[in-house]
């Protein structure tokens, strides 16, 4: 019996490369996308100008107090009465994309004020503009605090994008839901998707504690 | 070249500086001191802006500090402002944190904004740590790297806010002897600072301010040996112990 | 659309959506309860000196942090049933997300734990104490302390994804917003409203978290080293 199963399953390897293709294609470009946006945000959000950071705190908290399946049905069935023309995959990039700037710019914010007052001081009184200040001293010094926060941040979401599989895009967690309908055996099945996306994953989890070590420790600011 | 009238600053209900009325001159170098809390660094913040002002008036370089009209990140060019905790960017060596305001402020050509860096560095006795990380210098040596910072960008006025209070005592005169050069090249100063040898070498006035009032000024020698009120004897009393 | 917003459906299947917030509640509480059992023991596992009791807890947590929850969901979802094991869709839900969120809670602790200065310990083992001692009387009690706000954080994402078992037909909240669109064809009415009462519970356990940290912050007393 479990021969014809893993028959049927080696049979089912083209499918299971388009799923794989559309989460990495996916989670590329939202990530990409997202990180952009996130950054941009999380800029604007600590310059403390109180419209800014209002607008940007609800709606941050809209997206981190709703499920992302949630946003994912509110985007696929809602945008088309709206008049925007919208097919399972574009709405998955918009989804994830939404979300994925939504916690990159809170992890920004976080790096940002994470840099000792003085250093803006110092930057202040040499007359360096706000955005030569941005630019020259606290950004480099908040990548620091930012990047292993932002590589977690990028497995959470990777892990995120298996959601729009709800919605019928063929992903590689859809892959494994088609499959399983062919051959019953949900535990080899799952155990296969699982181990797939454990190995784009893990790596990344290793790096973001790796990162963390590393900047963690030489994150002493200077001694006096 | 600054001037102070009536300037008076609260911190929620704390009174911190209370009708402050205080003119340094071209070329004039003045030594505020007083106990901790008195509100010095609170009065030399308010020069370049750090800290705002509430009531009164300040005129720095011909420019009213806090008033609309007035270009602070202009007016900061012109002020040079060294911490007690240096404020090194520790992402950049020493001459990277020297030039980098001269570069993107004043737009200094880069090889010319070098050069005169590494003059000053050397000027100041570091010669041989143009490419040194803040980590891997000393206090003293990070405070030297702070001092040419400031004086890169050719300010009309150098403010110093307890320069040498976060040193350990052997880096204290490196330092001072730096701050003295400054000074005897006829730079308007004003400096917060316990050190009384500093002061009594090039101050033109003590000014000594407690609880945000300006209680005594004088000259070093009228201030040090004849201090003429009574909180002025206490707090010298006290800093001269040793 | 938007300008036939229908607010009388909404409040005709207002008590679908009740169930459904309630539903969600309980399961998330079930759910929290058994990741807390579960990260407790798998934590306990992880800190051993032994490799027989670190091994298959370490597999657990790095293979859980390592792969989504759906997918998790519909391993045992379609797994369990091939082993013999014929469960409500409610239960294959709460053991699916008990299981994830043990994982996370296991290393919740664990960063608690170590956050703990190693003179604690020596303390303690100066005094002789066995190492239960030491974990009941000094180390957990602090541990105790810096686990709760990240704890909190841990049982909001558990209440947002017990929105997945609605892909399980397990009869919650999303469920209910699945419901009325297909019915009505309103998934505006409904997803919307469904995301309120996400909203409510969202801001309610931040208000909790917010509390928590008040009634810590004002009983200990922060020793000045």
């Amino acid at each position: 019996m479990i021969w014809v199963q893993l028959h049927s399953l080696i049979g089912s390897y083209p499918l299971a490369l388009r799923g794989l293709a559309m989460t990495v294609v996916l989670s590329l470009i939202s990530l990409t996308l997202g990180t952009l946006i996130g950054f941009a945000l999380g800029v604007l959000r600590a310059d403390d100008s109180r419209t800014h950071s209002g607008v940007i705190g609800a709606w941050v908290d809209l997206i981190r107090g709703t499920p992302f399946l949630v946003q994912i049905f509110l985007i696929f069935f809602i945008l088309p009465e709206l008049g925007v023309e919208l097919d399972a995959f574009t709405a998955g990039i918009i989804g994830l994309t939404n979300l994925a700037s939504c916690f990159i710019c809170e992890i920004v914010v976080a790096g940002i004020r994470a840099v000792p007052t003085g250093q803006v001081e110092a930057a202040l009184a040499s007359g360096l503009s706000r955005w030569q200040r941005m630019r020259q001293v606290v950004l480099p010094q908040a990548m620091r605090v930012v990047l292993p926060p932002l590589v977690g941040q990028y497995v959470l979401l990777i892990k995120d994008s298996s959601v729009v599989s709800a919605i019928g895009l063929t992903d590689l967690t859809r892959v494994g839901w088609l499959v399983v309908q062919r051959v019953p055996n949900g535990l080899l099945v799952f155990a296969l998707v699982g181990l797939a996306y454990f190995i784009v994953c893990y790596p990344l989890i290793l790096l973001a504690s790796r990162l963390e070590k590393r900047l963690g420790a030489a994150h002493a600011e200077v001694q006096l | 070249m600054i001037e102070f009238r009536g300037v008076n600053k609260w911190f929620g209900p704390l009174h911190v500086l209370k009708d402050i009325t205080l003119s340094v001159e071209p070329r004039e170098v003045v030594v505020v001191c007083g106990p901790s809390g008195s509100g010095k660094s609170t009065l030399i913040r308010c020069i370049n802006g750090l800290e705002t002002i509430k009531d009164g008036d300040l005129v720095v370089d011909g420019q009213h500090v806090g008033e609309r009209a007035t270009n602070m990140t202009q007016l900061r060019t012109e002020i040079g402002f060294v911490f007690q905790q240096f404020n090194l960017y520790p992402h950049k060596t020493a001459l990277e944190n020297v030039t980098l305001a001269p570069i993107h402020v004043r737009k200094i050509p880069r090889a010319e904004a070098k050069s005169a860096g590494r003059e000053l560095l050397a000027k100041v006795g570091l010669a041989d740590k143009f490419d040194a990380y803040p980590a891997e210098l000393s206090g003293g040596q990070q405070q030297r790297v702070a001092i040419a910072r400031s004086l890169c960008m050719r300010p009309k006025i150098m403010l110093f806010d307890e320069p040498t209070s976060a040193l350990d005592p052997e880096m204290i005169s490196e330092v001072l002897d730096v701050m003295v050069a400054v000074a005897e090249e006829s730079m308007t100063m004003m400096v917060v600072t316990h050190e009384m040898g500093f002061a009594r070498k090039v101050a033109k006035r003590v000014v000594f301010i407690d609880a945000g009032a300006i209680v005594e000024t004088g000259t070093p020698e009228e201030f040090f040996s004849h201090p003429r009120t009574e909180r002025s004897r206490a707090f010298l009393s006290k800093i001269l112990r040793h | 659309m938007l300008t036939n917003f229908s607010f009388r459906t909404i409040v005709e299947y207002l008590p679908l959506f009740g169930q459904g917030l309630v539903a969600t509640l309980w399961l998330s509480v079930l759910s929290f309860a058994g990741a807390l059992a579960i990260g407790i023991i798998a934590c306990g596992m992880n800190l051993q000196r032994s490799r027989l009791l670190r091994a298959p807890a370490k597999v657990y947590i790095d293979a859980v942090r390592a792969t989504p929850l759906l997918a998790q969901l519909y391993f045992l979802y379609f797994g369990l049933p091939r082993l013999g094991f014929i469960l409500p869709e409610l239960v294959v839900g709460v053991l699916a997300l008990s299981l994830n969120s043990g994982a996370y809670i296991a290393e919740i602790i664990r960063a608690g734990i170590l956050s703990i200065p190693r003179g604690q310990v020596e303390a303690g083992v100066a005094s002789g104490m066995t190492f239960v001692q030491r974990m009941r009387l000094v180390i957990l009690p602090q541990a105790f302390r810096v686990t709760i706000p990240p704890l909190l954080g841990q049982a909001i994402v558990l209440v947002k994804d017990s929105a997945l078992l609605s892909l399980i037909s397990v009869a919650e909240l999303t469920r209910a917003g699945q419901l009325l669109a297909s019915d009505r064809f309103m998934p505006a009415e409904a997803f919307i409203t469904v995301a309120a009462c996400y909203l409510l519970l969202y801001y309610g356990l931040k208000g909790l978290a917010r509390g928590s940290e008040r009634w810590l912050g004002s009983r200990t007393v922060r020793s000045r080293a």
